[in-house]
């Protein structure tokens, strides 16, 4: 077992962060606008920030600190650049659908 | 004795390469002055050479030197004992004369630069291969001195022969490289190592059989070093290189690598009778063989070739007969007179504007007084005129054949010796004397190279031809230098068939007579020379086509390998290389890419959504995998 006894199991966490990241995944696969796209996205980040807390916390060691910052860094950036190119896929025909964008279309 | 870091011998093995390293890269800078920086090289490694005189007279074990390990087992030095030092006073010493020479000779060229660059490349080569303390070194010298070889002969690279010459060279080298690769394999499974040391003292215990094949593929490699039947048709072709090539290389140094190889492998020949036997019969063969196309040779320096394969016919027959020290007796007196030789048909070759038909010559003694008494005395030489140099080891090498049990090698090496008396007296009176038969318009003006550059190495070369020999003084002096690496095996009790005097001297004396007596009343009375020109054409006319065709060797090599391997390049042109190659290899390989293509970019639907899906469904795959799997 952990060597920490925590308030709430740690098991908890890890369920709450499972379930984020499903509905996160959810909102990539079933949604078509981007900009849920994106927060779905970011609720997958937050999900496994979640889970590096919960277990930095019951294990006592600060990498799960450093890594959540580094996530927090990478999402940020992420984030921008995922608007940018939101903004460029709205601006020839002021709506977004991501299925519009299939430029990769082998 | 292991001497310490910085060390002669290192400094002598490395100077020339840095010449050559250092031309290479200023070539264009140094200009003419390449030359003079060339030969202030290898004079200093000469004199390198010298200072480990002591060391060496000192030690019977000789100096070497520890440089590093390449792979287990086997750690690279370098080694100069008695043997290795006889070939480096000639390697620098000799190889110092040539490279002043060759600053007359190639004084003008397109490249002179370049030429001198490989010329230190060769000297550097030469000495990795003598002073190996192992055999994977000694083949690494064995092969740059082919490398070096190669652009030599080669050197005049807009002459489509000389480029046909260099390659055949190459080629002819590589299969004797091959043999002693093969030997080397199976030192290292017989003995586990493979340095000089470890091998020669186990010699004993190695299995006949495998010492013979060990022997013979080493002695592969020293009939192609050394053009020794039946490999000996690429060193007349080579001397399309420069005439300080010729010399040098195919003359006073390369091309006895194959002496030194067996010498130095005694050894192992001492454990392989059989082999060793061949070894003797090979450069007895070679020896008469040789001599007998010089016979029927017109170009100056081709006569000069075949004259080298027959001495170095001789030095092999002695190596072989287990006379090593005879035989290392012949190569070093030969170093000088066929040295020496090269260099004054050089001189003639350059006044006379690239001419080398002797029957184009003729009463050249008086133009060029400095080539023509230098080659004289290396005639007599090489002829074995008594007190020359060439007596003195031509004997020796004939009658150590006699006194190790060789009596039929023994008759082959005097019939030889009748031979050559005969092939050089007739080149003697046809280049030297009665009236000039060429055309006046090859008159060589000369440049700023004063003419001692050229000269003084040939006189000192003459010089050395008429007294090296003497070293061998009081009697036996080279087999007492030698007797710490040959430990005294290899001198027959004197008293055999009568003695020296009886049983050799006078047999050969009277071949001298015999030879060149009958070159006299052909080509040197006053009747014959007053009708020269019409005589020589008549008799290059009747001259039998067995010999003029070489014995149809060239021939009989193409029919043998060079015809099948063009069958089979064809082969591969016409059926492997479209149907294989082309078809199977790179046409179908790109078709059944673009059928997969086809198939799988129905993936690629553009659809991020259809991405992130497929990305899921793999995350799942795994988790899947690691939770239930394992």
């Amino acid at each position: 077992m952990v060597p920490v006894q925590m308030s709430v199991d740690p098991n908890a966490y890890a369920a709450l962060s499972a379930l984020m990241f499903f509905i996160g995944v959810l909102g990539v696969v079933l949604r078509r606008n981007p900009l849920i796209t994106l927060m779905s996205i970011e609720l997958m980040w937050n999900a496994a920030n979640l889970s590096f807390m919960a277990y930095s916390r019951a294990w006592l060691n600060n990498a799960g600190h450093i890594f959540t910052f580094l996530v927090i860094t990478v999402a940020a950036a992420e984030a921008a650049i995922g608007l940018a190119i939101v903004v460029i896929l709205f601006r020839p025909r002021a709506q977004s659908n991501v299925d519009d964008a299939m430029l990769l279309k082998g | 004795m292991e001497s310490s870091v910085i060390s002669w011998p290192l400094i002598v093995w490395l100077l020339p390469i840095a010449g050559a390293v250092a031309i290479w890269a200023c070539g264009p800078l140094l200009r003419r002055f390449a030359g003079p920086l060339a030969c202030a090289v290898i004079g200093a490694a000469f004199v390198g050479t010298l200072a480990l005189w002591p060391a060496v007279a000192a030690q019977p074990a000789g100096v070497h030197v520890t440089m590093f390990t390449w792979a287990p087992g086997i750690t690279v030095g370098l080694l100069v004992d008695r043997l290795s030092f006889i070939w480096l006073t000639i390697i620098t010493g000799v190889g110092f004369l040539i490279h002043v020479y060759a600053i007359g000779y190639m004084e003008g060229d397109r490249a002179e630069a370049r030429f001198f660059a490989y010329l230190n490349f060769f000297i550097f080569a030469m000495l990795t291969l003598v002073m190996a303390d192992n055999f994977v070194f000694l083949l690494v010298g064995w092969g740059l001195v082919g490398l070096a070889s190669f652009w030599l002969i080669g050197f005049w690279i807009e002459r489509p022969i000389a480029v046909e010459a260099a390659r055949k060279a190459f080629v002819m080298n590589v299969v004797g490289d091959v043999g002693i690769m093969l030997a080397i394999f199976a030192l290292f499974a017989t003995f586990g190592s493979l340095s000089y040391a470890d091998v020669f003292a186990k010699a004993a215990q190695g299995p006949g059989p495998v010492m013979t094949l060990i022997a013979l593929g080493l002695l592969a490699g020293a009939c192609a070093k050394s053009a020794q039947l039946p490999l000996h048709t690429w060193l007349p072709d080579a001397m399309e290189g420069p005439t300080p090539v010729s010399a040098l290389i195919h003359a006073a140094t390369m091309v006895t690598a194959g002496v030194y190889l067996v010498a130095r492998c005694w050894p192992i020949y001492q454990h392989a009778p059989g082999a060793m036997e061949t070894v003797g019969v090979i450069g007895a063969l070679t020896a008469l063989a040789g001599a007998v196309l010089g016979v029927v040779q017109w170009d100056i320096k081709r006569i000069l070739a075949y004259s080298t394969m027959s001495q170095i016919g001789y030095m092999i027959m002695g190596v072989g007969v287990g006379a090593y020290s005879a035989g290392v007796l012949h190569f070093y007196t030969h170093a000088f007179f066929k040295a020496c030789l090269f260099l004054a048909s050089g001189v003639i070759i350059h006044n006379l504007a690239g001419e080398q038909d002797v029957r184009k010559m003729g009463g050249l003694a008086k133009r060029m007084p400095v080539a023509f008494w230098s080659m004289l005395a290396a005639t007599c030489a090489i002829i074995g005129v008594p007190l020359f140099s060439g007596w003195v080891s031509k004997d020796a090498v004939v009658y150590q054949t006699l006194a190790h049990g060789h009596p039929v090698l023994w008759l082959l090496g005097v019939a030889a010796a009748a031979l050559t008396a005969y092939y050089m007296s007739r080149m003697m009176w046809v280049t030297f004397a009665g009236s000039f038969r060429g055309d006046e318009h090859g008159a060589h003006a000369h440049g700023h190279v004063p003419a001692w550059v050229m000269g003084l190495p040939v006189a000192l070369l003459g010089a050395g031809s008429v007294v090296i020999g003497w070293l061998n003084w009081p009697h036996e002096g080279f087999a007492e230098f030698l007797a710490p690496i040959f430990g005294g095996t290899d001198v027959a009790p004197a008293a055999a068939w009568g003695g020296e005097f009886l049983s050799t001297q006078i047999p050969l004396f009277i071949a001298l007579i015999v030879g060149a007596g009958i070159a006299y009343l052909q080509y040197g009375t006053a009747g014959a020379l007053a009708q020269a020109p019409a005589r020589l054409e008549r008799e290059a006319a009747a001259q039998p086509a067995f010999l003029v065709k070489l014995y149809y060797w060239n021939e009989l090599l193409d029919a043998l390998f060079v015809t099948p391997a063009r069958a089979l390049a064809a082969l591969c042109a016409r059926i492997i290389d479209p149907k294989l190659i082309d078809a199977v290899l790179v046409r179908d390989v790109a078709t059944d890419a673009g059928v997969l293509g086809l198939l799988f970019r129905r993936w690629q639907s553009g659809l991020v959504r259809t991405y992130a899906l497929t990305l899921l469904c793999g995350a799942a795959a795994i988790i899947v995998y690691i939770a239930v799997v394992r």
